[in-house]
């Protein structure tokens, strides 16, 4: 017998049946989403291995507790909830406690703010749109991002890499909206002073 | 307003729609403080920069293994279902 393939149903059809413990609907779930998983995994982890064990796991929680998906809140949601509680499980060592000290700094601007404008201009030049991430510049990205506690890195990456709303991602990580734009405003700012440094050698060096 | 306050907003009001009298207030700010304008310059840059990065895809070993452990699960379900309809 043929088995029936999803590939062009709608989603919430797919959902519906692979609740219905359809493997067909559950697989054609996972085809759609194992990549978003994925990337949002390593963009977490900053890990390829981490990022692999993630994406299993996250499946085999997706299996496990699916028919407790009541569809209140959009799929992708609800996925992304699963993904953050998995990655930060690893991840999670440190107390919040001490998390929330080690970034309180960055709730005030950079000393010298006023006064330095020549010098943040001419580190901060344009930053050409098709700009090539590679070589030292990702290396230096890459040192940024993995010093950033992950609490805050999670909530840098929905917000300003993914694009999700304070909303959501408050929703995913069971914060306040406050918490949320405060951790975000934080995570902005350590990125933006550990790249500072480094700025002009590689700006100025673009094509 | 000064840089200290309007240093909270810009980073809050980063990707919105400055209309709000509070976003508009941030707006006349930076106008007059060069300083605020290329500190949310350096954040915008910042953000454009991460979000520029490459990432990875799921090596098909990766892929192959997730799908091979899902059937396996799937097939222990399949069979439980099985065994519960003889039984009833």
């Amino acid at each position: 017998m043929k088995r029936h393939s999803y590939r062009d149903t709608p989603e919430d059809e797919v959902i519906q049946a692979a609740k219905n413990a359809d493997h067909a609907a559950f697989t054609e779930l996972v085809r759609r989403y194992e990549e978003t998983v994925y990337r949002f995994s390593y963009k977490i982890c900053r890990d390829k291995t981490r990022a692999e064990e993630t994406l299993q796991d996250t499946f085999i929680s997706v299996f496990r507790k699916l028919r407790s998906f009541d569809g209140k809140s959009k799929f992708s949601t609800w996925l992304y909830t699963i993904v953050t509680n998995n990655c930060l499980m690893k991840l999670r060592r440190r107390k919040m406690a001490d998390l929330e000290d080690s970034l309180e700094e960055y709730d005030h601007p950079p000393a010298g703010n006023g006064g330095k404008t020549g010098n943040l201009m001419a580190r901060w030049e344009e930053t050409p749109a098709d700009i090539v991430i590679a070589g030292e510049l990702k290396e230096l990205l890459e040192r940024a991002i993995t010093s950033l506690a992950e609490d805050y890195r999670v909530v840098f990456v929905m917000r300003d890499i993914e694009g999700r709303s304070t909303e959501e991602t408050a929703s995913i990580l069971g914060l306040s909206i406050e918490a949320t734009k405060s951790r975000l405003r934080r995570a902005r700012a350590f990125l933006r002073e550990q790249l500072h440094p480094h700025m002009s050698a590689h700006i100025e060096g673009l094509p | 307003m000064k840089c200290d306050r309007a240093y909270i907003h810009i980073c809050d009001n980063l990707d919105e729609n400055l209309n709000s009298p509070r976003c508009r207030e941030i707006k006349a700010h930076l106008r007059e403080c060069p300083d605020c304008q290329a500190y949310l310059d350096s954040l915008k840059k910042t953000i454009a920069l991460y979000r520029a990065m490459p990432e990875p895809s799921v090596p098909s070993r990766v892929h192959r293994e997730l799908f091979k452990t899902l059937t396996t699960l799937g097939g222990r379900t399949d069979r439980k279902t099985r065994h519960a309809g003889r039984k009833t």
